[in-house]
């Protein structure tokens, strides 16, 4: 399990990635509800949604400390 | 100087709106409200098949790529036409201007065809969660592995990518260089392995936005990449020159119908409406105040409609503009927004009814505008930066 470094919630990243359905071209579909992440400084951090990754993005210091 | 069309360009028009009475079904309309393929279901390709082949998209496009080497006005005919519906074909936005000027034959010979077949749909991959306004902080990688690329990273607001076969997207291929100078674009298969696609549901979603609504999109998404291996001929344009193929895609993505009509059609929603409907016992043509309002909006909207004929005519020339695009990506969203307030003080109360509402106007038309126009201002560029871009590039001035 991951970590939200912003609100501290436990973040199955396994889900995170899960293909849920397929687009009409193939690409794989991920359930929304199961969290969002971003891939900073080399490594993927997960979050339970776009907030907390806008706080994360607007002082990664502050997070990462 | 003479603004008007000809007698072929008029005969285009006729037979384009004849073929529209024929084959813009309700059955298409209702399909294209759905959110799953983005209004691009089995009727909508039907439809594109069916415009492929009488010849009418891209048709400014070369011959030997597929297209007809033929007039810009008179594609920019097909895409006005068909948007008046709301349906997008004809060959604007779609990434091929950018193709046609960076790509190898190789590229051109795959993608062009594929794209008047309409089996080619590109998404654009520009925007990121950190970098959007401020494109050039994008941070996407990709990192060369022998014949290969490796891209890991995330992409925001990739409106099509949930129906697109394609994505266009900037990475960043050298994190040492000058922001602008360290990025390449590549052409994606949306299938490839490490693609995944997160659906995010637009204001416009619940209830759907009917078609034909500004920037009524129900769905856009997020979409990762993660250790995406695809090969060095991906590539369009050199490495690391990717940021003005881009710019320069995008400038001329932003000729032609889509533009001027994004907001213009609002003008045009609105007089049909007044002059063919009684609204609370009353004609509202017959009102001063309504009647001076219009003919405000419809000056107005004549102006967008001459700076979108000027790039074109430009176009049509040499291919070469570097400032136009980007006023008219500033005057029309504005024209919209004005416009969409207007209609909201016309109508009142029922401006803000929407499309599931029993005593709605226009199946919630105007309501769902009112939300979509000021989007129109963000997309594709914002309008702050579209006023950068014009100050630098129009007006000489050096980078703020």
């Amino acid at each position: 399990m991951a970590k939200d470094v912003v609100c501290g919630k436990e973040i199955d990243e396994d889900q995170a990635r899960a293909q849920s359905s397929q687009t009409s071209f193939g690409a794989s579909e991920v359930d929304p509800t199961q969290g969002t992440r971003i891939f900073h400084d080399g490594q993927w951090l997960y979050f339970c949604g776009l907030d907390c990754r806008g706080k994360f993005l607007a002082s990664p210091e502050t997070y990462l400390a | 100087m003479d603004f008007g069309y000809t007698s072929d360009q008029q005969d285009l028009r006729q037979q384009i709106q004849a073929f529209m009475d024929e084959n813009v079904t309700q059955g298409l309309l209702d399909e294209m409200e759905g959110g799953e393929e983005g209004g691009r279901g089995p009727q909508y390709r039907e439809l594109v098949k069916k415009v492929a082949d009488k010849g009418w998209i891209g048709i400014s496009w070369p011959k030997e790529y597929g297209g007809q080497s033929g007039s810009r006005i008179d594609q920019y005919i097909v895409e006005e036409e068909f948007m008046r519906r709301g349906i997008a074909v004809g060959g604007a936005g779609s990434g091929a201007p950018a193709i046609l000027a960076a790509g190898t034959e190789e590229q051109k010979e795959f993608f062009i065809p594929g794209m008047i077949r309409g089996e080619i749909i590109f998404a654009l991959g520009f925007t990121e969660p950190q970098a959007g306004a401020d494109l050039a902080g994008l941070q996407c990688r990709a990192v060369r592995d022998g014949d290969d690329f490796v891209i890991n990273g995330q992409k925001m607001y990739t409106s099509a990518a949930h129906y697109a076969s394609h994505i266009y997207m900037m990475c960043r291929t050298d994190p040492d260089a000058p922001r602008h100078r360290g990025i390449s674009i590549f052409l994606v298969p949306m299938d490839t392995p490490g693609i995944t696609v997160r659906p995010l549901w637009t204001i416009q979603s619940d209830p759907p936005a009917p078609p034909g609504t500004t920037y009524g999109m129900v769905r856009t998404n997020e979409t990762f990449f993660e250790n995406v291996r695809i090969p060095a001929s991906s590539m369009l344009g050199e490495e690391n020159g990717g940021w003005y193929v881009g710019a320069m895609g995008l400038n001329l993505d932003r000729v032609g119908a889509s533009r001027y009509l994004i907001s213009v059609r609002r003008d045009e929603d609105i007089v049909n409406w007044v002059k063919e409907n009684d609204f609370n016992g009353y004609s509202p043509a017959d009102n001063p105040a309504v009647r001076d309002k219009l003919a405000e909006m419809w000056t107005e909207a004549q102006v967008c409609r001459l700076m979108t004929m000027r790039s074109m005519s430009l176009v049509n020339r040499d291919g070469n503009f570097t400032y136009e695009g980007s006023a008219e990506k500033v005057w029309a969203p504005e024209h919209g927004v004005k416009t969409t307030e207007a209609i909201s003080q016309m109508l009142g109360p029922y401006a803000q009814l929407l499309s599931n509402s029993e005593e709605n106007i226009e199946d919630g038309l105007f309501a769902h505008n009112l939300m979509g126009s000021f989007q129109s201002g963000i997309n594709h560029g914002s309008v702050q930066i579209m006023r950068d871009q014009m100050a630098r590039r129009g007006l000489g001035m050096p980078r703020g």
